[in-house]
């Protein structure tokens, strides 16, 4: 019996985690997608001139700023079109206030797009308001087409919340 | 040197992600340990029709902040006189991961008119905000909280001991130090390793230590009572003779920085005269002789009793009655 329900919870470990068949859809994909992140870091000269350096995130706290980057590529031999990329934010960040006013972002997870200015949230008691770089869910990129052996770099800076 | 961008498989990343799903969200900053997941997804169309493929996910762990503010919460000077006091301080945990502090109290604050010696600090173990002897914890050397979560308040009492011969008006001042056993230092001093889950723990913008002052004030009351006569005889004199009106002055005069509850001031109405009805006052203001319609009665066999209550240091009351002499 013990055995048996031990197989059972092996079983359901290996059907949540069925992630492998993209793992296979993107060794046979002609376009490469490889994120990162980075902390950004702020240092004062002693002029007290601020700057700010792309660092390894080897120490981040609340309200550290991070810039999470995407390097695409198209190692194909044919150009790709309507090519789409999609973050969605993890949880613990929030969009940083900075970030360029033209990205396409989603207040609720997705469903819509559009610039930030052109989103609204709904209250509880059915009124609405603006929405802000903290209500932002996902963002993301859209290019006509890739031109083969074409790469570039997408980015959106954070805050950890 | 501990690296903590993990980049791994997305097979490996996705059973993280499952266990850190019910991560509670804090209000005030995301808890240690918190892991970052950042996965981008491309959608696109080739000669095969419409494609998907996703980006490696990148994963970082939020690091333990460490941070602690101390407050008095007495809402001013504590009236004492000698033998024990008692004061209440709150610590909240404002890093973001549990921390357990050291606490230290310093009786001998610099500007005191005279140091307590600190017998116990407690913690407010029932919650009721009072300290109460045998159900509050006392902590033992060295004296350390338990470990708080993020955003955690304990509240922490103080307990003293006030000398003997202290004078009256004098002020003393008790700091509550309490510094995270993690260790203290400059914002931003990293501690390797020594956060939740074996990430980094760093000092925040307190520098992890923070201390209050509650003061003690010594409130130590007097009551002075000064009886004095004026007596008008029949004549137009001053004179003691039958006939004669005494009219007694007893003035209470409360003095020191404290107050006296239930101060009743009596008096007999002496052999050999009378009371003559109606005519106690409290203030120049006129008291039935009746008992308990206002704060005085009199009578010629029980003599005055004003009853004054509560009466604080530096008040002066006046009472006054006339008796005939028989």
């Amino acid at each position: 019996m013990n055995n048996l329900k031990k197989m059972v919870a092996a079983l359901l470990v290996f059907s949540s985690t069925a992630l492998p068949i993209s793992a296979h859809a993107q060794s046979q994909s002609p376009v490469s997608l490889s994120g990162d992140v980075m902390a950004v870091e702020t240092t004062v000269d002693a002029q007290g001139n601020e700057s700010t350096q792309l660092v390894e995130p080897n120490v981040i706290v609340p309200g550290d700023r991070l810039v999470f980057g995407t390097d695409y590529a198209n190692d194909g031999t044919e150009p790709v079109d309507n090519f789409v990329v999609t973050n969605p934010l993890p949880s613990a960040v929030r969009l940083a206030p900075d970030a360029d006013a033209e990205l396409t972002v989603s207040v609720d997870g997705g469903d819509s797009w559009g610039t930030l200015s052109t989103l609204s949230i709904t209250n509880e008691d059915g009124t609405t308001r603006t929405a802000a770089h903290a209500d932002v869910t996902h963002v993301r990129w859209t290019l006509a087409s890739i031109a083969p052996g074409e790469s570039g770099r997408l980015e959106y800076p954070a805050i950890i919340r | 040197m501990d690296t903590q961008i993990i980049k791994q498989s997305l097979f490996a990343t996705s059973v993280v992600a499952l266990f850190t799903l019910s991560a509670p969200a804090l209000a005030d900053g995301v808890g240690a340990g918190t892991l970052i997941e950042n996965t981008a997804t491309a959608t696109y169309e080739d000669g095969e029709g419409p494609q998907t493929v996703d980006s490696n996910t990148v994963v970082v762990r939020v690091d333990e902040l460490i941070d602690v503010t101390v407050t008095s919460l007495d809402s001013g000077p504590i009236g004492v006189q000698s033998g024990e006091a008692v004061l209440t301080y709150e610590l909240t945990n404002q890093g973001n991961g549990p921390e357990a502090y050291e606490l230290t109290a310093n009786p001998a604050v610099a500007g005191n008119d005279f140091d307590t010696t600190v017998v116990n600090i407690a913690v407010d173990t029932n919650g009721n905000g009072t300290y109460d002897p045998g159900v509050d914890e006392i902590l033992t050397a060295p004296e350390t909280t338990q470990l708080l979560d993020a955003d955690e308040v304990l509240r922490v009492f103080v307990i003293v001991t006030v000398p003997t011969g202290v004078t009256d008006g004098r002020a003393s001042d008790v700091e509550l130090l309490a510094e995270a056993v993690t260790g203290t230092g400059a914002p931003g001093t990293v501690f390797a390793g020594r956060g939740v889950d074996g990430g980094d723990a760093i000092v925040g913008a307190t520098g992890a230590d923070d201390s209050a002052v509650g003061t003690l004030i010594v409130g130590i009351t007097s009551v002075d009572l000064t009886k004095s006569v004026s007596v008008t005889d029949p004549f137009g004199g001053t004179n003691a003779v039958p006939g004669s009106v005494a009219t007694f002055t007893i003035v209470a005069n409360v003095a020191g920085s404290g107050s006296v509850d239930d101060l009743v001031v009596t008096d007999a109405i002496p052999e050999g005269t009378t009371y003559v009805d109606g005519t106690l006052t409290l203030d120049s203001v006129d008291l039935t002789d009746a008992s308990g319609d206002d704060a005085g009665e009199a009578s010629d066999t029980d003599g005055i009793s004003v009853d004054l209550g509560t009466v604080a240091g530096g008040t002066v009351h006046s009472i006054t009655f006339d008796v005939t002499v028989d």
